[in-house]
């Protein structure tokens, strides 16, 4: 470091490249943990309905089945279910993973672990809606694809949208534990960075800016919220 | 089975509703204990009785919400089930119980609009969904429905938006939408203040007066006996007593009809 300051006349611009050098690896991890958080989406809201569905099956064994699959991801740590994904194929059957398997591995983690969450939530606005609207749907001759499509589930979106909001800005934040896999993603460049520079600048760049990528989830969720916002029931 | 017989009030068509020997039970307990009752055409039927006498059970078995265990059940030509002869009621398939839909409709005691829906919409939408109608002439309908039923202007808002009342008067339009043979009311006006229950009362007479065909379970006893022209009082799962609404609440023979009905002042 020292020899670099060197090229520079005078002191704060050495600081000003420094800076832009650390938001350049901030912001590439950025990109990482912004990719960790929309495949984790794409992959865990629908998935959260099958689970959702199986837990509230009347086949008990597949209700059974859910409930074991929600009890297990929701009761080991995150951190540890990544590690068991990661290296689970190498322990258990001695395959040899290429390169990209810890992004795989990241992905199907989390995919799995927020579904579970995601289909309690789910199951928690299904079941919130009241009886009678199930019943008025029937007598009018709704088809229970009609009943669920039309009828409940527009209320249940309604419902549980600010569970959803707790949840989906939890994933923000837990997409740091990629860190164990040796992801790079931001919180893996802020350490980094840290280490390197003795600072805890990087850190506190790092913090400002998982805190904007929530305050904008925040926003859209308001605006959707709003939109909602035309009926109480 | 002699209530079974004199259920039979000979309609001068078809009856709308046929229901015979109707049994059904929740466990051990038996809420239903044999139930015969004959809706003709333009017949307007109050059900009457204490809670728990079976009454909204009734109803919701002629809605089909529940299933039967045991009797017939006719809408018309459409026979929803029948008995096997040793007590168990055999359901139609679903194209029988798809047609029976469309021959009754059904308000509910807490109203159960869509409160997603406009109002407009919470008419329209099972026309246009369920009965594939075209959304113009739904609408058309709809809002003529709307009218009548005095809620002009009130179209574009939500139920939440309406008093209970008027929520009430949606959903009799709603079930009115699709042009039921016959009209099933459970406690319309339980939920309801009396001011709010007079306008919908208003409405139920409206469309009594029009020789709408209807079975209203009521505790209106005035009302019952004003607007009814048949009444059935229901204890135990039993139908104790059954004749021209006036009469009965006038007059009741049964000692049980009797006792229930003193607790009313009307």
């Amino acid at each position: 470091m020292q020899e670099r300051s060197l090229f520079f006349a005078d002191r704060e611009r050495w600081v000003a490249v420094e800076f832009g050098v650390m938001l350049g690896l901030l912001g590439e991890g950025l990109m990482l943990t912004a990719q960790i958080f929309v495949v984790t989406l794409i992959g865990s809201l629908p998935l959260g309905v099958v689970v959702a569905l199986c837990r509230m099956s009347r086949f008990a064994p597949l209700a059974w089945l859910a409930k074991f699959y929600i009890s297990i991801l929701r009761g080991t740590p995150l951190m540890l279910q990544l590690m068991a994904i990661m290296f689970g194929p190498y322990y258990l059957f001695g395959l040899q993973m290429g390169p990209d398997w810890k992004f795989i591995a990241c992905d199907i983690g989390f995919i799995l672990n927020y579904a579970a969450y995601f289909g309690e939530i789910y199951r928690s606005g299904i079941q919130s809606i009241p009886r009678g609207q199930y019943e008025a749907a029937e007598v009018l001759g709704y088809t229970r694809a009609q009943t669920f499509m039309k009828i409940v589930l527009p209320q249940v979106i309604k419902r549980i949208l600010p569970a959803m909001g707790n949840e989906i800005i939890t994933l923000v934040k837990d997409t740091s534990l990629a860190f164990v896999l040796g992801i790079a993603e931001m919180f893996s460049q802020a350490k980094a960075l840290a280490a390197r520079e003795v600072s805890m600048i990087p850190y506190a760049v790092a913090a400002l800016i998982y805190w904007v990528f929530c305050l904008l989830i925040e926003f859209i969720l308001n605006r959707v919220e709003k939109r909602m916002d035309y009926y109480h029931d | 089975m002699t209530d079974a017989v004199s259920a039979r009030n000979a309609c001068a068509a078809d009856a709308v509703v046929t229901l015979e020997g109707a049994t059904k039970s929740f466990g051990a307990n038996q809420v239903l204990k044999g139930i015969s009752l004959e809706v003709c055409e333009g017949d307007v039927l109050a059900i009457i009785g204490p809670s728990g006498g079976g009454k909204s059970t009734l109803l919701r078995c002629l809605t089909m919400l529940e299933t039967l265990d045991g009797g017939s059940l006719s809408y018309g030509d459409v026979r929803v089930c029948a008995d096997d002869g040793g007590g168990r009621a055999i359901y139609g398939g679903k194209d029988v119980i798809r047609e029976a839909k469309t021959r009754f409709g059904l308000v509910f005691q807490d109203f159960n609009l869509f409160p997603h829906y406009t109002v407009l919409k919470n008419v329209t939408d099972p026309l246009v969904s369920v009965h594939k109608v075209a959304k113009a002439e739904a609408e058309e309908r709809g809002r003529e429905l709307l009218r009548k039923m005095g809620l002009s202007g009130k179209e574009d808002m939500v139920p939440c938006e309406l008093s209970g009342g008027q929520q009430q008067r949606v959903a009799i339009a709603r079930a009115l939408a699709m042009n039921p043979q016959v009209l099933y009311f459970d406690e319309p006006t339980s939920a309801l203040d009396p001011e709010l229950t007079r306008e919908v009362l208003r409405v139920i007479r409206e469309l009594a007066e029009e020789r709408m065909t209807m079975v209203i379970v009521t505790h209106e006893m005035a009302f019952a006996r004003d607007v009814a022209d048949k009444l059935i009082f229901m204890d135990g799962g039993q139908v104790v007593e059954r004749g021209r609404a006036a009469d009965v609440i006038n007059a009741p023979k049964h000692e049980r009809t009797r006792a229930f009905l003193s607790g009313y002042a009307s």
